[in-house]
């Protein structure tokens, strides 16, 4: 993996938003799965991916945002372009 | 089931909260300086309001107990509450919801799914209501979620619908839950979204 490896990268901005050490972070970690992925958690996830795309994301991108692995394919796609 | 009769107040009970209506005597200084604070509106999609506690008393007075509630959420053991609850009852069997948790403490501590649990059961259970709908700013990543956790499907964009106080334009989701769905989500062994009991 590299530095900009979407999987790395998805799994940093997850465990930073909800607070918890990356090696902790289960690879299925979704909504309703995961306990620390509150509400307040959800926000700064959603800020901390503008933040890293450097645009805001459009609705249904914001809205389909429900795992790990949601994350890491909003990142791939966004690579992708 | 809860004993309420239309026209009572209403009580309602949660592991951690006590619902219950507000009555004018709840317009205290720090429910007043919720309709005032930028943070807490934005939740609700609106500016601040300049309120005092005349326009918060006439605001309580509005809701009925019949088709309209307005639910003061209390820790328990506590005499202030911590934010409210509002339930609108519709033509349809129909129901709309809008929380506030105006105690910035209680932020991210899932107060929001376990409180409208409770509305919910009593909207479905007791009312008979088929439906429960909101609507929420998109931007308003917090709420999103809370709906989302709760098993409500977005049923929509509504594309630039709202305007923020700077002028800016944001979009307006749709999401709504119906009875059978909420019933199947309360099936024994099923764990529920976020872990809410």
């Amino acid at each position: 993996m590299t530095n900009d490896d979407p999987a790395r990268i998805a799994r940093n901005l997850l465990a930073a938003a909800l607070r918890m050490e990356v090696d902790t972070l289960e690879p299925d970690a979704a909504i309703g799965r995961t306990e620390r992925w509150d509400s307040l958690a959800h926000m700064n996830l959603i800020l901390a991916l503008e933040a890293h795309l450097g645009r805001p994301l459009d609705v249904d991108t914001m809205l389909a945002i429900e795992s790990l692995a949601d994350i890491q394919t909003l990142l791939e796609n966004d690579q992708a372009g | 089931m809860n004993a309420w009769q239309p026209g009572q107040a209403l009580l309602l009970n949660t592991e951690r909260f006590l619902l219950r209506s507000l009555t004018v005597a709840d317009a205290t200084d720090t429910y007043v300086a919720w309709w005032n604070d930028a943070e807490v509106q934005a939740g609700l999609g609106m500016r601040p309001r300049g309120w005092g506690r005349t326009e918060a008393e006439r605001h309580i007075a509005k809701f009925d107990n019949r088709q309209r509630f307005h639910l003061g959420i209390f820790p328990k053991h506590a005499v202030l509450p911590i934010g409210f609850i509002a339930l609108f009852l519709e033509g349809g069997a129909r129901a709309r919801t809008n929380i506030v948790i105006g105690n910035k403490q209680y932020w991210g501590q899932r107060v929001v799914l376990e409180v409208r649990e409770a509305a919910l059961a009593f909207l479905f259970e007791r009312i008979g209501v088929h439906k429960v709908y909101g609507q929420v700013d998109s931007r308003n990543f917090a709420s999103v979620f809370n709906y989302k956790a709760q098993g409500f499907a977005c049923e929509g964009v509504l594309r630039e619908h709202t305007m923020d106080a700077d002028g800016e334009r944001h979009d307006l989701v749709n999401f709504g839950l119906l009875r059978d769905e909420w019933r199947a989500r309360r099936t024994p062994g099923r764990r529920e979204p976020g872990g809410v009991r």
